[in-house]
């Protein structure tokens, strides 16, 4: 199957045509826990035959300081498959939305009632009707008193032309912006408020994450059918400015942290480069392609990234080799090689404190896509991060608890959800 | 003391920061005592009219306590008016949330005051969410230090309790800290929101720390009076 993938990749490659203690990758608008983080929600994609098959809400005690370090905190099941992908937190942090991306349906959990015990308060099925034919919510982006949530798809062809969605906190859509001519495809969104700017970037439509992997490798047709482009918006306005041909589906997007810092990085799966998108003097943006992760040849795909608070340290997780490779960014245009470790026989999703000193992985990617046989390991692994290598600290085989396809991670304390809490905790 | 040196004496008390550094750079800005110019914008703001900003929300008229002591209504608009509504505690020691929501409620107040047939039709409300300390004497009190010039009014409530269906209404969050010794504190951890509401109690947007300035509640403003 990986060589299978690799030869289907490459020739696609040759084929495009040239053309934040908490989380730090999170909304701007999203209030940080700060200490020590007490759980990882693990989003979760049933596997059929295993445990309950069933898509499930994971979390995960990862203080070492509290009973139930390392172990299933609690679980709670959906009603059956809905290819479990991405979610965040609305910007209380108090509801986490997590989306599906085979039946387009929202799981809004409560988190505030008991952070160890996350609990579903709605669900959103209407999706697709209310946003006039948006299919597969992807990224899950809190704005003050709404969510900013890009889709993968459309119902009218299940390609990949799609739109970005508003909801508000309570669940009602606001609006439904396609994206422009040119870049109608979606992926990530990620927004800079003090630049005014917004990023957009581009994956595939149902119709190819839904596939058999081996069935779309051999589909030539359906191998262009990936996105090649990045659009930046004016945020405020909703509206594209600029759109960059970045070949071989851009996919996550990570605006520079500190102040001053007028730049985002992204990855290309198909490709496997690292680009960046910097601001110029006039203030319009320039993508430029930066560096190969691993050898492009080979077909690594990079799939997640994540950046250390202080914009130094961008972390790059490639799914068919599994490997994490560290990228020093601190000279953002010249970024070097700093470390590599493989995680496992395959990882998709990384996540680190806003300390940089615990770094969390997932390994799935999407149930149609995962490797088969001894490659389809699925686990939590956890590490330490000492700015020179990673150091394994505790692992969950998701596989061995019977729970399924570990995917998406998001962090969470029951002291910052504590009706009274001391203003020195976990300062 | 001056609004200045409130703001700024907030500034020493910066706790650790629940938003990024860019808008704590912002909030010291205006906290500056001597600050006698806008902080730069990075970007030029969208004209008035060449967006949209669909509605959000509803929210409901609540009967809040007024500066002397009798019943104010919440947002308590005409059907042609726009409200600004901002929640805050005075006692709140993070430069980047309540005194930087003041500081550009003030700045608006300034601005709107040239344009007396917009300002005619636009309410400021500063409302504390901390009813037990912020007294209408102590919103009072307020109100002579930010001497506003338009129609801003500085509401509080008549009991923590009486409070939370307003605060449930429009989303706003607050949770009392703890001291040391785990006795509740004086002190409030909240997400900075500042609302604008349209007259029929449409929210039209919700603005946080990054993204507050009085230029684009003033955009904003207009573009929602424009749509009408």
């Amino acid at each position: 199957m990986r060589a299978a993938l690799s030869l289907g990749l490459l020739t696609l490659t040759l084929a495009v045509p040239s053309v934040w203690a908490d989380e730090t990758c999170q909304s701007p608008y999203l209030p940080k826990i700060t200490g020590q983080e007490d759980y990882i929600y693990v989003w979760t994609l049933g596997i059929e035959g295993l445990g309950d098959g069933s898509d499930k809400l994971v979390t995960v005690g990862v203080n070492p300081e509290r009973a139930g370090y390392g172990r299933v905190i609690s679980s709670v099941s959906l009603d059956g498959r809905d290819e479990a992908h991405h979610g965040g937190f609305t910007d209380d942090r108090r509801f986490l939305w997590l989306g599906g991306l085979d039946r387009s349906r929202i799981y809004i959990f409560d988190v505030a009632s008991d952070p160890a015990r996350p609990r579903l308060a709605r669900t959103i099925d209407d999706f697709v009707e209310k946003t006039g034919g948006a299919v597969g919510p992807h990224t899950f982006y809190a704005l003050p008193g709404r969510m900013l949530i890009t889709a993968l798809s459309n119902s009218k062809d299940r390609g990949g032309r799609t739109a970005i969605v508003e909801y508000s906190n309570q669940g009602e859509h606001i609006r439904t912006i396609w994206m422009p001519e040119g870049a109608e495809y979606g992926y990530d969104v990620r927004v800079n408020a003090n630049l005014n700017r917004m990023l957009t970037s581009s994956f595939t439509g149902h119709e190819n994450y839904m596939r058999n992997l081996a069935e779309l490798l051999g589909d030539a047709e359906a191998m262009k059918r990936f996105g090649n482009t990045m659009v930046l918006w004016d945020y405020h306005a909703r509206k594209p400015l600029q759109t960059f041909q970045v070949p071989g589906a851009p996919l996550e997007i990570r605006w520079a942290l500190q102040p001053r810092h007028y730049y985002a990085f992204t990855t290309t799966a198909l490709t496997s480069k690292l680009w960046g998108v910097f601001r110029k003097e006039d203030g319009s943006f320039e993508a430029v392609e930066l560096a190969d992760i691993g050898d492009p040849a080979k077909v690594p795909l990079p799939v997640d990234i994540s950046l250390s608070a202080d914009d130094r340290f961008l972390f790059v997780d490639s799914f068919m080799d599994g490997m994490v490779r560290v990228f020093d960014v601190s000279n953002p245009r010249e970024p070097k090689l700093h470390y590599e470790r493989k995680i496992g026989e395959q990882v998709n999703m990384v996540s680190q404190s806003w300390d940089g000193k615990r770094l969390y992985f997932t390994s799935s990617l999407l149930a149609n896509w995962d490797g088969t046989g001894h490659e389809d390991e699925q686990f939590l692994r956890v590490f330490h991060w000492d700015e020179k290598k990673l150091t394994p600290a505790f692992e969950l085989d998701f596989r061995a608890e019977k729970l399924g396809r570990p995917h998406i991670m998001r962090f969470g304390q029951q002291a910052f959800y504590a009706g009274l809490v001391s203003p020195a905790a976990g300062e | 003391m001056r609004p200045e040196a409130l703001v700024a004496a907030a500034l020493a008390l910066l706790l650790a920061g629940l938003v990024r550094a860019d808008a704590r750079e912002h909030a010291a800005h205006f906290a500056h005592p001597n600050a006698t110019v806008d902080p730069p914008l990075l970007f030029e703001p969208p004209a008035p009219g060449s967006y949209e900003l669909p509605p959000i929300s509803w929210v409901e008229d609540h009967m809040l306590v007024a500066e002397d002591g009798g019943p104010a209504p919440l947002p308590g608009l005409g059907s042609a008016q726009v409200g600004v509504v901002s929640f805050i505690y005075r006692g709140c020691g993070d430069a980047s949330g309540c005194p930087l929501a003041l500081a550009v409620l003030r700045r608006l107040d300034r601005e709107l005051a040239k344009w007396p047939e917009l300002a005619a039709q636009v309410r400021l409300a500063t409302v504390s969410f901390d009813p037990e300390h912020d007294t209408p004497e102590r919103m009072s009190e307020l109100r002579e230090l930010m001497q506003p010039r338009g129609d801003w009014r500085f509401l509080t409530a008549a009991s923590e309790r009486a409070l939370r269906p307003v605060m449930q209404d429009f989303g706003q969050d607050a949770v009392r800290l703890a001291t040391a010794e785990g006795e509740p504190s004086a002190l409030l951890r909240h997400v900075l929101k500042v609302f604008l509401v349209d007259g029929t109690g449409a929210v039209r947007n919700v603005y946080s720390a990054g993204f507050l300035d009085w230029r684009i509640l003033l955009n904003d403003i207009r573009t929602v009076q424009a749509a009408r």
